[in-house]
């Protein structure tokens, strides 16, 4: 029973890694329709950030968590401003565009900071463990798994309580439309995409003290919150959530079972015949197109 | 416009359109005169041979509308089987005891798996490197199409199909050679020809290819099937509305489209000397997308050059470190440029310019500019 609750623990702390990467993304390709594949990028940015913040300034991951929103999220409002928002209706031509900037900016990264390994302290105040149902779990586990869901959190409200959100909505329904009743669609969609860059470089940020920092580190958390994505369904942003944490929990329960590849395997296959069968989605209700 | 003159027009178009790939081909079979490297030789074979990988692709995504984003599996499957038959070719001393394969061995595996029984046979093999990569094909565009499943969904299924093949490679090590891939091989022999990777006749049976190819895909785009695969990568719906069955179409040009790669990946493991998981890798596949954008997705000898020019000079600037990242950034800018003002590539940069000599110098001939024109304005 005890090894079942550790999978289970196990599966919510993949989960909340993989919401964390897919919510930005999430609402990118959901209210844009641009594939992001520089997302993973953004990932890395933020933990570089953190790292540097670490190093030069000697800067707590904590206390420099709000920097790094800015600062991603200014790397992204650029982005979109240069090159996505010169490709209007060419939804294909995203991925190809974002593949570019994302090649750019590792490479940017590489040349400028180097392909060494770089590791991100845990903040000491929660460097210990605590008791959760009688099991013991890094608190910092715990610490993401609350953070997650206060972005969630914070990220719907924004969505569906704020004048932004409205408009936001409102191009997603119908862009033209929407510009005729003074929503300025440009600036709304910047936003939006510095908005989604800046929670991926947050989830960079708290993924690193779990693990090391490279440039290349994005691009495995990229496919992964895709999935996500998909899975979820593309306008849906509690199907995000319920499918990171079903994704999380069946991987760690296939690793389990079996071993790493085997779980990554057989998740591949089940997406690909969910979007063969339900392109929409899992918890979608069909919205307007 | 007469009969007698539109096919006049058709026929000098014709000849405008397969003008380039002849010429490309006589380059590239004249090439051994110049480079008298051996060494050099077997990395051009090599551009030569992610060249035709480029046009499987164009042929899909720029005239099927489809864009593969798994277009390395169907090389790695080429390439694989190419390996497997030459492993087992190889000398005793290389195979371990009982004629099997020095990584079985290793991996305390007692006899030869059935599926590598048959590869024993070369002529199986030359046949399975390009059918199964096609029967692949056909099942997954069965699966895709049949379904209407369109745009960005048959990117992340092609990608996905492509990591799980990538995946199981690498787990299952003692029938596949895992991680390492499939190395130490035999020379290819047909009909008592051997192709040594850095000889003269492994250029020259690339050259064919790269010739074969590039005239199956251009004579496809030509035939009415290609001009229906044309029309549904433009207006899938009317098509459709027309009595077409649209997913037999783009079934059978995805299963086209990995038959040739099926064949460069073949030829890869000829001119590499070895099969490895990474020819069946994302970077690879996306790679291939690169090459293709940039050489122009709607031109075969366009996506071709695109490959061998871009592969050509990061593999020129890799001698140095400093060179090639500073090169990785350069093409990842390029890239972006490319997608961004030139989606028809650097061949549509060269039509323009072609457009724009044979106005200056004709400008009497009104009557097929301006059909060249209105294609232009309906594409």
């Amino acid at each position: 029973m005890d090894q079942f609750f550790e999978q289970i623990i196990t599966g919510l702390s993949i989960g909340s890694i993989l919401l964390l990467v897919a919510l930005g993304l999430s609402i990118i390709y959901g209210s844009m329709g641009i594939i992001n594949l520089a997302h993973g990028e953004f990932v890395m940015l933020g933990a570089y950030s953190a790292w540097l913040f670490q190093t030069y300034f000697g800067l707590g991951l904590l206390a420099s968590l709000v920097l790094i929103f800015v600062v991603v999220a200014a790397i992204g409002w650029i982005i979109e401003r240069f090159v996505l928002s010169l490709l209007n209706n060419r939804p294909l031509d995203t991925i190809l565009a974002t593949w570019g900037v994302g090649i750019m900016l590792q490479q940017g990264v590489r040349l400028l900071v180097g392909s060494e390994l770089r590791y991100v302290q845990l903040p000491p105040s929660l460097s210990d463990s605590m008791d959760v149902f009688g099991l013991s779990v890094s608190s910092y586990r715990v610490f993401l798994f609350g953070v997650t869901l206060a972005l969630f959190a914070a990220t719907w409200l924004l969505l569906n309580r704020t004048t932004m959100g409205m408009k936001l909505r409102a191009i997603m329904q119908e862009p033209s439309v929407a510009a005729s009743f003074g929503i300025n669609v440009r600036s709304v969609h910047g936003i939006t995409f510095a908005y989604g860059a800046g929670l991926a470089g947050l989830a960079g940020a708290l993924v690193s003290p779990l693990k090391s920092v490279s440039p290349d580190m994005g691009t495995g958390y990229v496919v992964d919150a895709f999935m996500v994505v998909v899975l979820g369904g593309v306008q849906s942003l509690a199907g995000t959530v319920a499918s990171a944490f079903i994704l999380g929990e069946l991987s760690g329960a296939i690793a389990f079972l079996q071993n790493d590849t085997v779980a990554k395997a057989l998740v591949l296959l089940a997406i690909v015949v969910l979007i063969r069968f339900r392109p929409e989605g899992l918890f979608t209700t069909r919205v307007r197109a | 416009m007469s009969p007698k003159m539109s096919s006049q027009a058709g026929l000098s178009r014709l000849g405008a359109q397969i003008a380039p790939i002849v010429i490309v081909c006589a380059i590239v079979f004249a090439l051994p005169l110049i480079l008298n490297n051996d060494f050099l030789l077997n990395k051009v074979a090599r551009y030569l041979v992610l060249g035709i990988l480029t046009i499987s692709l164009a042929l899909s995504w720029g005239f099927g509308g489809i864009l593969n984003l798994g277009q390395a599996m169907s090389f790695g499957i080429g390439s694989y089987a190419m390996a497997m038959a030459l492993k087992l070719k190889t000398v005793p001393v290389h195979t371990g005891s009982g004629g099997l394969p020095d990584f079985m061995v290793w991996n305390n595996v007692a006899r030869l798996p059935w599926f590598w029984e048959p590869f024993k046979s070369l002529g199986f093999a030359l046949a399975a490197g390009i059918i199964v990569p096609a029967l692949v094909a056909t099942g997954l565009g069965w699966f895709i199409f049949r379904s209407r499943v369109t745009g960005v969904y048959v990117s992340i299924i092609t990608l996905a199909t492509m990591v799980v093949l990538n995946l199981v490679i690498i787990d299952q090590q003692s029938y596949t050679g895992g991680f390492n891939g499939i190395t130490d091989l035999a020379q290819l022999e047909i009909f008592g020809m051997a192709f040594d990777a850095y000889g003269r006749a492994t250029f020259y049976l690339v050259a064919s290819c790269v010739t074969l190819s590039l005239l199956v895909a251009f004579a496809f785009t030509r035939s009415k099937a290609g001009l229906i695969v044309q029309a549904i990568r433009d207006h899938e719906g009317r098509v459709r509305y027309f009595g077409y069955d649209v997913a037999a179409y783009q079934i059978f040009v995805f299963a086209l489209s990995a038959a040739i790669s099926g064949l460069a990946g073949m030829l890869y493991t000829v001119v590499m000397e070895f099969a490895s998981p990474t020819f069946l890798g994302v970077q690879l596949s996306l790679s291939v997308v690169v090459w293709c954008a940039v050489g122009g997705r709607q031109s075969l000898v366009g996506a071709f050059l695109g490959a061998v020019l871009v592969a050509g000079m990061q593999g020129a600037l890799s001698e140095s470190a400093a060179f090639l990242e500073t090169w990785t950034l350069v093409m990842g800018a390029l890239f972006v440029l490319v997608v961004l003002f030139l989606p028809k590539g650097l061949a549509g940069l060269a039509q323009g310019a072609w457009r724009w000599i044979v106005e200056r110098r004709r400008p009497s001939r009104g009557v097929t500019q301006s059909v060249g024109e209105a294609r232009e304005g309906s594409a």
